[in-house]
């Protein structure tokens, strides 16, 4: 019976015109000759892969009538077989096909004869109908989904309930909100990304202040493998549900450190810190405000050491300015350098370690830090505050200045001029030459105070003064004498420079030595003495003969020059020669012209030469009663006057 | 939220899928128990057995009911998206904040320019009368 189905046919129709070989010059059409049955048969067959079909069943059958048919068909496939694959479907499903048809037609057989099979139509079953069980089984799968709702619903409810129950840790929305209130924020993505940089008010600092926000529950669930040895994240979710994710460079504390070195020897030192009472940002449970701000002062110190650092390199001072890693090392004054350094710690253990050690140092000066920052914040507010009227077309930034040069028709100088600008480095080292130039004019005061007793020296300072700029006023005056004479002086201190603007109004300028104010501050001192006790004697009623300030006479003074004054007494009989000195002090002497006495003598015959004066003989002061010199002089002309 | 004029693409397409997100999750709530009703009523016409049938349908309810479970916390997710959609795109507010802020820390300036001003001169007043007394003092 299989046998029989292996005869079915297949009607391949050959095409009917046959096809051309060559097409003659004249036209004729040379057609190829057409195939043979037997030939077209075996071409049929090589496409046709019926090896393995016709094996199985001959296997099967293991009849040897169509012996040759397989044979032929082996052979065929022996010689064909590479070429079969296009044909690979077509085979397959033929085959498929040939085997299904098989299969029926031996059912259809067996099925045919009775004597096998009978098919039987088969009884459909009648619907059992339980209507408990199904309404059970709906009652059940209705309480499985209420279930699942009622679970569903619990879980909003406690996470709700949660939130009221934990009004003491803010919600995640409400923190959001106050860190938007303070932070600029933003939404790449499905991360919130903020950023602590001071780009916005106006810094041109290349690094990015990026950081990231997160929910802190989230945020723990994700970390809390790799952390798990801390056991800090949990406090962290009590205080805030929201962390912030700070870049490592930025985290921990920075500051920068002024130190002002003479001869490696710290004068002062000064730390920046603008958190000084920082908690360590490393630790997660720190608030996030205070992490953003000591991100954000980590930020600041960076950006001013690279400016610093920049101007350093770039600047030609006479002593050039060194850079070695995280100091800038500037001279001020002759021995005296400045030391700029940054300091960035990360850890909390190397944070306490380095900040501990500051305050052992000496007092801060902090006004030269607070100044440091100052400067950059004012950079920041020059590039961001352009001054008025902005140009419509044209770049901002020049000055107003800049903008007048044309029509005023600058020329190059004046151009050259407004280009330059002061670095803040040079800024800095300015202010720390006014620091020491202030701190030396004070000690020279100090101690000139502390070593010349008689006439005093009181020093003011000015209150009003400025960074670079202050103001001492000092007046020499004698104690109970006040208003006979006073000798003001005023000294401005500037950056390496004073300039001292005496009683008369000349104007003197000191370099930084402070050898040179000493000097002039005693030179000042013995004038103030010659011109109190002028002032002294006319309200005594003396005569003022005459002074000099720059006496020629005696011998030669060290610095400056001796002065003196010659007075008379009412009736002129009796001169006081004072005579002030830098070394020596004042000498002061008498003399009685004409004496009361007179004693005629071979030179002096008359008594009337005896007005032409005669010798002086010093007084020795030392001896006398008074409080002070003037006082003594007072005494002194008293006596002569009185004796008159 | 109203939506001004100005809104880009990208923020009106946000705002959009918000809109579509709130109606998809409330129809698909209502769907969802629409279909439990409809599989409690029974009585469809079915070539499955009667247990199969039972479980299919109870299998079918669960999956409903967590159908609308999951809608109901998509919900709960929109609600907090669109809270910090706000929170961050919220100008007006956020200016707001910021005048409030730079008032705040104004006036804090000027109080402390102000009181450091007092300071300032009675510790000037103070300082002159101590170097006068100082320096005219013999103790020194």
């Amino acid at each position: 019976m299989a046998y029989n189905s292996n005869s079915v046919n297949i009607s391949v129709e050959a095409p009917i015109e046959n096809q051309i070989q060559e097409i003659t010059y004249d036209g004729q059409e040379i057609y190829q000759a057409p195939l043979t049955l037997s030939e077209s048969l075996a071409k049929y067959a090589q496409k046709i892969d019926f090896s393995r079909a016709l094996s199985e069943i001959n296997v099967k059958k293991e009849s040897g009538d169509n012996s040759d048919d397989s044979k032929s068909d082996g052979d065929s496939k022996d010689a064909f077989q590479s070429n079969l694959w296009p044909w690979d479907s077509i085979r397959n499903k033929l085959r498929n096909a040939y085997q299904e048809v098989c299969v029926l037609s031996d059912v259809l057989t067996i099925a045919k004869e009775k004597r096998y099979m009978v098919l039987d139509p088969v009884q459909q079953e009648p619907i059992e109908t339980k209507p408990m069980v199904q309404i059970y089984a709906r009652k059940k799968a209705l309480t499985g989904a209420a279930s699942v709702l009622l679970t569903g619903a619990e879980r909003l409810k406690t996470s709700q309930n949660e939130l009221l129950r934990n009004r003491s840790t803010p919600d995640f929305h409400i923190e959001l909100l106050r860190l938007r209130q303070n932070w600029r924020l933003k939404k790449v993505s499905n991360s919130i990304i903020g950023d602590l940089s001071y780009r916005t008010a106006g810094s041109k600092y290349a690094q990015s202040g990026m950081f990231e926000v997160t929910k802190a529950e989230e945020e723990e669930k994700s970390s809390s493998p790799p952390s798990s040895p801390m056991p800090v994240p949990a406090p962290a979710k009590s205080n805030s549900s929201l962390r912030v994710t700070v870049p490592s460079e930025l985290q921990g504390v920075a500051y920068i450190e002024v130190l002002c070195q003479k001869d490696q020897e710290d004068l002062c030192s000064a730390n920046i810190n603008l958190l000084n009472s920082a908690p360590t940002t490393a630790n997660p449970d720190v608030h996030w405000q205070q992490k953003l701000e000591a991100a954000q002062n980590v930020l600041f110190c960076k950006e001013l050491f690279n400016q610093l650092a920049k101007e350093a390199v770039q600047l030609q001072a006479p002593i050039p300015h060194m850079v070695v890693g995280n100091q800038i090392m500037a001279t001020v004054l002759p021995g005296i350098q400045l030391v700029i350094g940054l300091c960035h710690s990360t850890s909390s253990e190397k944070k306490s370690s380095q900040l501990t050690p500051p305050p052992s140092k000496s007092d801060h000066d902090h006004v030269l830090e607070h100044s440091l920052h100052q400067l950059l914040r004012e950079v920041h507010h020059k590039n961001t505050h352009h001054p008025f009227p902005h140009p419509s077309s044209a770049p901002l930034g020049p000055s107003k200045k800049r903008y007048l040069a044309g029509p005023m028709a600058a020329d190059r100088y004046e151009l050259l001029e407004m280009t330059q600008s002061e670095t803040l480095l040079e800024q800095i080292i300015k202010q720390a030459q006014h620091f020491f130039m202030r701190m030396r004019t004070e000690y020279v005061l100090d101690t000139i105070a502390k070593e010349v007793k008689d006439p005093l020296i009181s020093s003011h300072w000015n209150t009003l003064n400025s960074p670079t700029q202050s103001c001492v006023k000092i007046n020499i005056s004698t104690h109970g004498y006040d208003a006979v004479c006073r000798t003001p002086l005023v000294i401005h201190v500037g950056e390496k420079s004073l300039k001292c603007i005496c009683r008369d109004g000349k104007v003197m300028h000191m370099s930084y030595e402070p050898q040179e104010l000493r000097d002039l501050i005693f030179c000042h001192i013995n004038q103030h003495q010659i011109l109190a006790v002028q002032a002294l004697a006319k309200t005594m009623g003396w005569q003022f003969l005459g002074n000099s300030n720059h006496l020629g006479l005696g011998a030669v003074e060290p610095l400056g020059n001796a002065s003196s004054c010659l007075l008379a007494s009412p009736i002129g009989d009796r001169l006081i020669a004072v005579r002030c000195e830098p070394q020596s002090g004042v000498q002061v002497s008498v003399v009685h012209s004409p004496r009361t006495d007179f004693f005629p003598s071979r030179l002096v015959t008359e008594r009337k030469w005896e007005h032409l004066g005669g010798q002086f003989r010093e007084v020795r002061l030392e001896k006398m009663e008074g409080r002070n010199f003037l006082h003594k002089m007072e005494l002194l002309m008293a006596s002569l006057t009185s004796n008159s | 939220m109203t939506t001004p004029r100005g809104l880009p693409q990208s923020k009106e397409a946000l705002l959009k899928s918000y809109r579509t997100r709130l109606k998809d999750d409330v129809k698909s709530m209502l769907e969802n128990f629409e279909e439990i009703v409809k599989l409690a009523k029974g009585e469809h016409d079915t070539q499955l057995s009667r247990m199969t049938q039972c479980e299919q349908d109870t299998y079918e309810m669960h999956v409903r009911a967590a159908n609308i479970v999951r809608a109901g916390e998509s919900l709960m997710k929109l609600v907090s998206d669109i809270k910090q959609y706000l929170i961050l795109n919220d100008f007006p507010s956020v200016n707001e904040a910021i005048t409030q802020n730079s008032k705040l820390f104004r006036t804090k300036q000027a109080e402390c320019d102000q009181k450091l001003m007092s300071l300032r001169d009675d510790m000037a007043a103070d300082l002159y009368d101590l170097e006068e007394e100082y320096y005219n003092s013999i103790y020194k």
